[in-house]
């Protein structure tokens, strides 16, 4: 008896271990160079704008890009003598906080933002999970939350006032993901029938991406058949049964819906596997250089990914200034989507204050809802309709790695660069 | 079905790995080790570290790493769990002790290398070979084999050396020990000092096949858990043959389940085999 009680209680101590237990830090250099030293909430001439960011735990490499983008946008903001507000400049200042990638530590964060650092505004975390999880805190306290890292259509769907969001639905990534698809089967490049595995972490960003695909399948009609249909934790570590089955099934083409260290993970079991489809994707994930890094660039080539934003978009105006910026900042990297969803999230904002002419929160709020304006996001437009919850609605850019390390759009027509390979010449 | 065989049976070597640390010392001290997930972590950073300086092979790394981790236990032992108070009594005092062992770690590996994921990458880290309709992942296959060479050799040390039998002398009766001349304390500092290079062991070898990160352990710590329980707490043996059950059932329940579901699998065979089977699935045993 005395054993099971130790063991119970080792288990319940492992598991809030599990649930990530590190205490919340500061996000490293939090407040960008140019802002206000001020903590406690507005003074006279600085808005202060909290933020939590995953910048430890699992989606902390993720958390360090949108980080960059923020910076880049107060930085940019500050140095012009910060927002035009009624005709006074005021600076912007960022409370960024670590959220540890955990919905609690988000949430807790969020509420500790507002109510005890006295932010005006707040800015969103990455990840659907955690921003479903944040955005009540916002709903609560009636306060403009606009994030870049939430593209689940269900956190939109519950009539929240408050939330604004720039990630375009998880829907339209995947059925971006379809329609090369159904392009190449037109050309030729792949059968009339293709047979697809459609695997999606049991988030609601994967239910949304699986729906995608569906959605797709119904509207055209005979075109696909989904053979497998499977779903996986977040952050597993192993998939080699999961991958098993999918080798099993015989099919065409694999889309998972992965975040980045799951990609890297099931990648590397796919490759070990032996395994290879006429079409690859991990959903938004594919390009990164860190998975070019763990996995080799030979053992990505030709995988497809669907994303909100590449830096091939700018090639002119504000999508050119947003890279030539970044590249100058950053001692010439190129911003992924990350970066650019994130900078466009605070300019969002930005820009609504200034129309509002003011830092009242319900002004703010309008001026959100009835945004406008010229962006950096696929299709040139940024606006938060209510039709949709207040998500952002645009053209994803389907991109494929290429055996040289480059990633050139392939889709929509458009935009391409390239027109893209299938099936994969790789497998044989 | 002979690609779910060939993955069962690698994935039994890594869980074998994982618990043997963890079992050895329960059997002896009587104490649940949670800064195990910790130096699982720390033993998968410590590879990494020194595959990306010194271009160290993990392989070749697993042995420094080990003794190097032997010593860190045998100076935690000494520092440390030596302090609380043996049976029951230490119980709730060392859970509590060893898991702010295992915080203090992981916070460290947060200061030194962020938290962002790392993934060691080797030459042969995707390479593999072909049995029937089966790829096996050379990978897996040597980190089976080492689970296997670290169970041979952990039978070996238990049933043919002085220290193994003192170790299971102890593990049988500490105060009779005493009264015959073995040095318990010694013993013990010994035994937490392998059940902690065990667990570094463990961490190399779940880094040549998996992204880690500081929270890295936590899920290989419970299943280290649930291995033991099954396997009977103090089973060397029994540890491995519990392995290869969970490593089954998970794999093989993806047949009947969501995929999604299968990590739970192993909590559930946890549980019926406490109400069950309380003294695990092959017994109570004394080591070895």
């Amino acid at each position: 008896m005395k054993n099971r009680t130790t063991l119970l209680m080792a288990c319940a101590l492992v598991s809030v271990s599990c649930n990530k237990s590190s205490a919340p830090k500061e996000g490293q250099g939090a407040a960008p160079s140019g802002s206000a030293a001020s903590s406690q909430g507005a003074s006279g001439d600085t808005i202060s704008i909290g933020a939590t960011l995953p910048m430890t735990g699992g989606e902390s490499r993720v958390g360090g890009f949108y980080k960059e983008g923020y910076d880049l946008a107060f930085e940019e903001a500050n140095a012009a003598g910060g927002l035009n507000v009624g005709g006074k400049k005021l600076k912007v200042e960022l409370k960024l906080l670590d959220d540890t990638s955990t919905q609690a530590t988000a949430v807790s964060l969020a509420d500790r933002l507002v109510s005890s650092e006295k932010v005006q505004f707040l800015l969103g975390t990455y990840s659907s999970h955690l921003v479903e999880a944040q955005s009540v805190v916002a709903e609560q306290n009636h306060i403009p939350y606009v994030n870049g890292g939430g593209g689940a259509k269900e956190i939109y769907s519950k009539g929240y006032k408050w939330l604004f969001g720039l990630l375009a639905p998880v829907q339209l990534l995947s059925s971006a993901l379809m329609e090369w698809i159904g392009s190449q089967q037109t050309a030729g490049h792949l059968p009339k029938q293709v047979k697809i595995a459609v695997l999606w972490e049991n988030t609601a960003h994967g239910k949304d991406f699986r729906e995608g695909v569906d959605d797709y399948v119904k509207k055209h009609q005979g075109c696909c058949e989904v053979v497998v249909d499977e779903s996986f934790e977040l952050q597993g570590k192993d998939f080699g049964a999961l991958l098993n089955k999918v080798k099993a099934s015989n099919v065409d083409v694999m889309l998972a819906d992965a975040h980045l260290s799951d990609y890297i993970t099931m990648q590397r079991q796919y490759v070990t596997l032996g395994l290879c489809h006429k079409v690859l994707s991990y959903g938004a994930r594919g390009s990164e250089k860190q998975a070019a890094d763990a996995l080799g660039k030979e053992h990505i080539a030709y995988v497809l990914s669907s994303v909100w934003w590449n830096a091939q978009l700018g090639t002119a105006g504000m999508t050119k200034h947003f890279v030539d910026l970044f590249k100058e900042k950053h001692g010439g990297k190129v911003p992924e989507w990350y970066q650019a969803v994130s900078y466009e999230t605070a300019r969002a904002l930005f820009q609504a204050i200034e129309k509002a002419g003011s830092t009242d929160r319900e002004a703010v709020r309008n001026a959100l809802a009835s945004l406008d304006v010229e962006s950096i996001l696929p299709g040139g437009k940024l606006s938060f309709p209510a039709a949709s919850g207040q998500q952002a609605i645009y053209p994803f850019v389907v991109q494929q790695n290429q055996p040289d390390g480059s990633s050139p759009i392939v889709w929509p027509k458009e935009s391409a660069s390239n027109p893209g390979v299938a099936p994969n010449p790789a497998c044989k | 079905m002979i690609d779910l065989l060939f993955s069962a049976v690698l994935l039994a070597g890594l869980y074998a790995m994982m618990a043997y640390g963890l079992g050895i010392i329960y059997g002896v001290l009587r104490i649940v080790n949670l800064g195990h997930g910790g130096m699982i972590m720390v033993g998968a950073y410590a590879a990494f570290w020194m595959h990306e300086q010194f271009g160290l092979d993990p392989y070749l790394a697993i042995v420094p790493i080990a003794i190097a981790s032997f010593f860190l236990g045998v100076g935690m032992y000494k520092l440390l769990v030596k302090r609380l108070p043996r049976g029951a009594a230490g119980g709730v005092q060392s859970l509590l002790l060893l898991f702010a062992v295992w915080l203090i770690l992981r916070n460290t590996a947060y200061l030194l290398f962020t938290g962002n994921d790392q993934t060691l990458r080797t030459s042969y880290s995707t390479n593999s070979f072909h049995v029937a309709t089966a790829y096996v992942s050379w990978n897996r296959l040597a980190v089976f084999g080492v689970a296997i060479v670290v169970l041979v050799g952990l039978h070996l040390l238990l049933t043919r050396t002085y220290l193994g039998k003192a170790i299971r002398a102890v593990a049988q009766n500490p105060s009779s020990c005493t009264l015959v001349g073995i040095p318990v304390e010694r013993v013990y500092s010994v035994t937490f000092g392998l059940g902690t290079g065990l667990a570094a062991a463990a961490g190399v070898l779940g880094a040549t096949l998996f992204s880690f990160n500081p929270g890295y352990g936590s899920s290989e710590l419970l299943k280290s858990f649930v291995v033991v329980v099954l396997g009977g707490l103090g089973s060397v043996p029994g540890t491995a043959l519990a392995a290869l059950i969970l490593a089954f059932v998970e794999v093989f329940s993806i047949k009947i389940m969501p995929s999604y579901l299968t990590a739970a699998v192993g909590f559930v065979l946890l549980v019926l085999v406490l109400v069950l089977r309380p003294g695990g699935l092959f017994g109570q045993r004394v080591l070895g």
